[in-house]
Parts: C-alpha cells; structure tokens; sequence
C-alpha cells in the first residue's frame, strides 16, 4: 500500500513540517483549504506563506512547540486565522475560523523530528454558531477550548450557557446581536422581539426586519458604531415602530446603546444593542408638565382674582377695619368654592352643595335650600360660590339677616326651555330700598350672571325685602356651552 | 403717573372671561383716563362685536375664554389693525407662533404693568 497515496486522499486537510516550520508535505485536501497549491508551499516557512503577528499567530507557534518540546499531541480546538487570498482570486485577506490538531511524528532518531497537522476549517459552523450563541463571542471561544479538555466540564458548561440564553432571553431590557456590516440579528431576546411587535428577527438584517428604521437615522447610527467602534448610547430618544396589525406607525421612547463586537483579533465582527423602553415614563412625565403648567395657570388665574378683589374691596369700602373684614370674607369664599373642586378633583360641583357650603354659617332655622341636583363646571362653580357670598352679604348688611327674625328662601329649578331659575327671597327684614349707587358686589353679581353667563339678573326691592331672580342657561353652567 | 394724564384717552377691548378679573382690568383703565369697551367675557358676544361697526384703538386679551383659545378672533382684530396686547396666566410660552411677536402681560398684572403696555404701544 502506497502510504503517499493514501496521505494525499485523506479528505481531511493534512500537513507535515519541520522543526524549522518548513512544510514537508501537503495533502490534496489541504491544498484545497488554503487556495495554495503544493510546489507554492513545500520548503517554505508556515510564517513566511501564512503571516499573523496577533494573537492567533502566536497561538499556532506555541503549539508547534509544545508538540516539538513534549512529544505529546496538541489541539487548537477554535482559532481564528486569515489567510492571504491568492490575487487571482481577488487578494486580500479572508476570514476563517480553525480547529488544528498537532502529532509528533519521530525520526529515526527518537527524537520529534516533524509534526503533523489536520487542520478542518470551521469558519461556516462558527457562523452558524454565532447565530444561535450568546451575545459574547469570548465565551464562547473559551466555551469551545474547554470542551476539548473535558467533556464532561463542556457539558456543564453548556448546561450554564443555556441558563445564561434563557436568563437574556427573558430579562426585561432588550438585548440583541447584530453580526456583519449589515447588522443580521443573530440574537434578540424575548423583549426585544415584542418592542417590535413580534416579528420574525433572527437572520434578518435590520434593514430588512425593521425597514422603518432607515428614514430615522438608526442605520446611519449602526454603520458608523460597525466603521468606528465608537459607542453610541441615547436617552429617551423617539422611536417610530410600525404596528404590524394596524399598519400605523406608533411612537417609543426607548434607552439604548449600542456597542462594537470585537474578535481576538480587535477587528468588530458586530454589535450588541442593549436598551429598554421608557414609553411609559416618558408618557407620564409629559402628563405630570401639562397638569404642573395647567395648575400654574390656575394660580395665577387665582391670584389674580385675589387681587381684584382686594383692590376693588378697598376702592369700595373706606373704612380699614370693614375692608379687612370683607376681603377676608370674600377669599373664604372663593377658597371654600376651590374645596369642593377640588374633592371632585376639579370635574364639577353640586349646586346645592355650592350655595349651602356658603349659607352654612347661618342659622339654618332662617335659611331653607330647595332644588335639584345640577352638575356645574367648575368656572361655574366659582363663579356661583362669589354670586351667593354677594347676596349672602348683602342680606346680613342691609337685608333679612340683619334682623333678629328674617329669612332667605332659595330654590332653584330647571325650566322646560333649558334654562335654570334661581330665585332669592328674603322675608321678615327691614324693607328693601334699592341703593342709589351699585357697590362693588352688585356689579360683581351682574358681570357674573349677564356677563359670564349670558343670562338675566332681576333683583327687586319691596317692604318684604330684598329678592332675585337669576336665569342662565343650564348648558352654560355645566360648561357645555362656552356662554351666550 | 403724571405723564399718562397728559395722553389722550383711548378706547380699549377688553376680553376676559372672569369677572373679578375683567372689573380689575376695567377699574385700571378707567383710572388710566381710558374708556373700556365690554369687558366681552364670552366669545359669541366677541363675535357679535367684531361682526358689527366697530373700533378700538386697542385690545387686551385673555388667551383663553372658557376653555377655547382666543387666537382666531386675535388675527381677525390683527388683520382690522388693532393693536394687541395678551394677558395670560401661561406668560409668553402660550401665544401661537403667528401672533407670537405680540407684547404679553403675565397674570397677575398691576396698574404700572397695564400702563407701560399701552406706552409700548403707543409712544408719548
């Protein structure tokens, strides 16, 4: 049997050299594997035909000399090797991922004389592997290296990277590994796939699973971390995703980062996206600003009511002490009016509740309510509260409530016209004279009901007393209608 | 103050939509030697207003009239040649683009601040 022969067909790539490196032999298989052809290669120096001052290159050496040193069999289970590509085949370098295992081969003199390579390229099964790996390729060299060592630690190291897929897959920030200059997802985990609404990631190229991507930058983004390495990170930043049912674009506020993939030789092989979606937060931060500038609006709106009544109180009333007394009237009311909003979160108000709230401090002997429910908005509220705190002063000032006996009947009732009758009747008082000038709370009553309200004001003066009636249209009072 | 007696006395647009407010405003006027017309507190009657004859040297403006934004009646007054003046509880931030070069009086506003608007407006 001519062992020449059978070396050449081995369908295993096969190599023998020296203890200078210089090739020896060559099998047919190996000339195949690295594009080179036997007469290229034999008496020539491994270094001189496949340089590779990194880390790879002194992987490789290290094992030759182990194998020359101790004369036992040594295994580079996964290492990544370019080799030169012949210029009628392009030039260049090409990427290529190995397994080798080195043999001694004895000289007649005992000593190792030769060594031995079968080489299998391995570049296809570690793409194929990086697309169903974790996100990290250095695990998953050492992954590899262990396993030749034991099998047994390999399988329980296998046991933990699937805990540690199933951990990533389920964490709740997305995580995902694109692979390439066209950024293949290799990885995404269970979060990253329902940002996206579910659809089909792995093998994709982002342009092709997330077409919607290109016209907001994020390609751009990926080209340049894939050309610089640099690491590109954002907060918050708007992200438009298509919902795959509706076909409508929504939009995310999402936290991301995106950071290079490098092999063992430096060069960025891909990239790993990690971020989380802060859609929510970022809703409620923008709800939290509209209520925060709504409120300072209604501040304001408020001091300024504030200051119209202490200005026009001190216009109208000459005497210091009977001016205090009023304005601070006058701000309970409006500040009783502003409860009541505010424990229906500032919806609405009751009528009823409205005018009893400011009748409250009377005897109710003297004070008798009667009405329906009516939903009032809350402009209306205010307003309505002021109106019944004017009357209610004006009957303690000059009308039925400055006697001992007097009384103030109010009802209210809803008319078939869609208006709401409010009449005011005091009884059992001095009689009533109309004034020769309207004080500040007649003209403030007016403005509310004609003005505001766009309704009718009927005050009347007889020897019974004071009374009133006011008519507006419901629609106004509950805010349905922005007024007449 | 002494200078405003001597100015002439203008006719000014009021809308505002709460009373307090808009007898506040008009009390300011008035004591400025200016007339005052409304206060137009709803925006139909500021509708019926603009529909008719109808002149003002002036208007003060509250950006918000039970709950609808004034703009649309602020460029209809701009496009008559009225000058503007916005009283907001919002401050500046809340004025549409278009009309946005308009003075703005921040709620609460004094006397003081009423008058150095219309001084603005209009030069001694």
């Amino acid at each position: 049997m001519d062992f020449g022969e059978l070396f050449d067909a081995l369908p295993s790539p096969h190599m023998v050299l020296d203890r200078e490196l210089c090739y020896v032999a060559v099998n047919r298989a190996y000339e195949q594997v690295v594009m080179r052809s036997r007469d290229e290669m034999i008496g020539r120096h491994l270094f001189d035909l496949f340089p590779n001052d990194g880390e790879s290159g002194r992987r490789l050496r290290a094992s030759l000399d182990r194998v020359f040193a101790t004369g036992e069999t040594d295994t580079l289970a996964y290492i990544p090797y370019d080799i030169p590509r012949p210029p009628e085949l392009g030039g260049g370098m090409e990427q290529r991922y190995w397994t080798a295992v080195h043999t001694p081969v004895s000289g007649s003199g005992g000593s190792e004389r030769y060594v031995m390579q079968n080489t299998v390229d391995v570049t296809d099964i570690v793409r194929l592997r990086q697309a169903a790996s974790l996100p990290f390729r250095r695990g998953e060299t050492q992954l590899l290296e262990r396993a030749r060592e034991a099998e047994e630690q390999h399988r329980a190291l296998l046991t933990e990277s699937a805990e540690f897929r199933r951990l990533f897959q389920m964490a709740p920030g997305f995580f995902a590994v694109l692979s390439g200059p066209d950024h293949v997802f290799t990885f995404a985990n269970d979060a990253c796939t329902r940002l996206v609404g579910g659809r089909q990631l792995i093998g994709k190229s982002v342009r092709e699973a997330f077409p919607e991507a290109e016209d907001q930058g994020i390609l751009d983004l990926l080209d340049q971390v894939y050309q610089t390495g640099a690491r590109y990170q954002t907060e918050e930043r708007s992200v438009m995703i298509r919902d795959l049912d509706s076909g409508e674009l929504q939009e995310t506020f999402l936290d991301f980062s995106y950071d290079a993939i490098r092999d063992g030789d430096g060069n960025i092989t891909g990239i790993f996206v990690q971020g989380s979606d802060r859609s929510e937060d970022v809703r409620r931060q923008h709800r939290q600003r509209l209520l925060l500038a709504e409120l300072n609006h209604r501040v304001k709106n408020t001091l300024a009511s504030v200051q119209s009544i202490v200005s026009q109180t001190l216009r109208s009333t000459p005497d210091p002490a009977a001016a205090k007394r009023d304005i601070g009237a006058r701000l309970a009311a409006l500040s009783k009016a502003h409860d009541l909003l505010s424990a229906q979160e500032w919806t609405s108000a009751d009528l009823g509740e409205i005018i009893g709230q400011e009748v409250a401090v009377f005897d109710p002997e003297r004070i008798s309510l009667d009405g329906p429910r009516c939903t009032l908005s809350p402009r209306s509220s205010i307003s309505l509260a002021m109106l019944v705190h004017e009357l209610s002063t004006n009957a303690v000032k000059y009308g039925a409530l400055s006697s001992e006996t007097g009384t103030v009947a109010i009802d209210w009732r809803e008319q078939p016209d869609g208006t709401l009758k409010l009449s005011w009747r005091e009884s059992g008082g001095p009689p009533a004279v109309q004034p020769e000038r309207k004080g500040f709370g007649t003209r403030l009553i007016e403005s509310i009901v004609s003005g505001e309200f766009g309704g009718s004001y009927e005050p009347s003066f007889s020897d019974q007393g004071f009374s009133c009636i006011v008519t507006v249209e419901t629609a106004v009072l509950r805010g349905a209608d922005s007024g007449t | 103050m002494n200078a405003d007696m001597t100015r002439k006395s203008m006719s000014v647009l009021v809308v505002e939509d709460e009373s307090l407010i808009a007898m506040n405003l008009e009390m300011i006027l008035e004591d400025l030697g200016h007339s005052v017309i409304g206060p137009v507190m709803t925006l139909r009657n500021l509708e019926k207003l603009l529909d008719g004859d109808f002149h003002a040297d002036a208007a003060i403006l509250d950006v918000n009239i039970a709950g609808e934004p004034i703009f649309p009646y602020a460029r209809r007054l701009a496009d008559l040649g009225v000058p503007l003046i916005f009283a907001s509880g919002y401050g500046a931030s809340g004025i549409r683009d278009d009309l946005a070069h308009y003075p703005v009086v921040p709620k609460p506003y004094t006397e003081l601040d009423i008058a150095r608007m219309l001084d603005r407006i209009f030069p001694a």
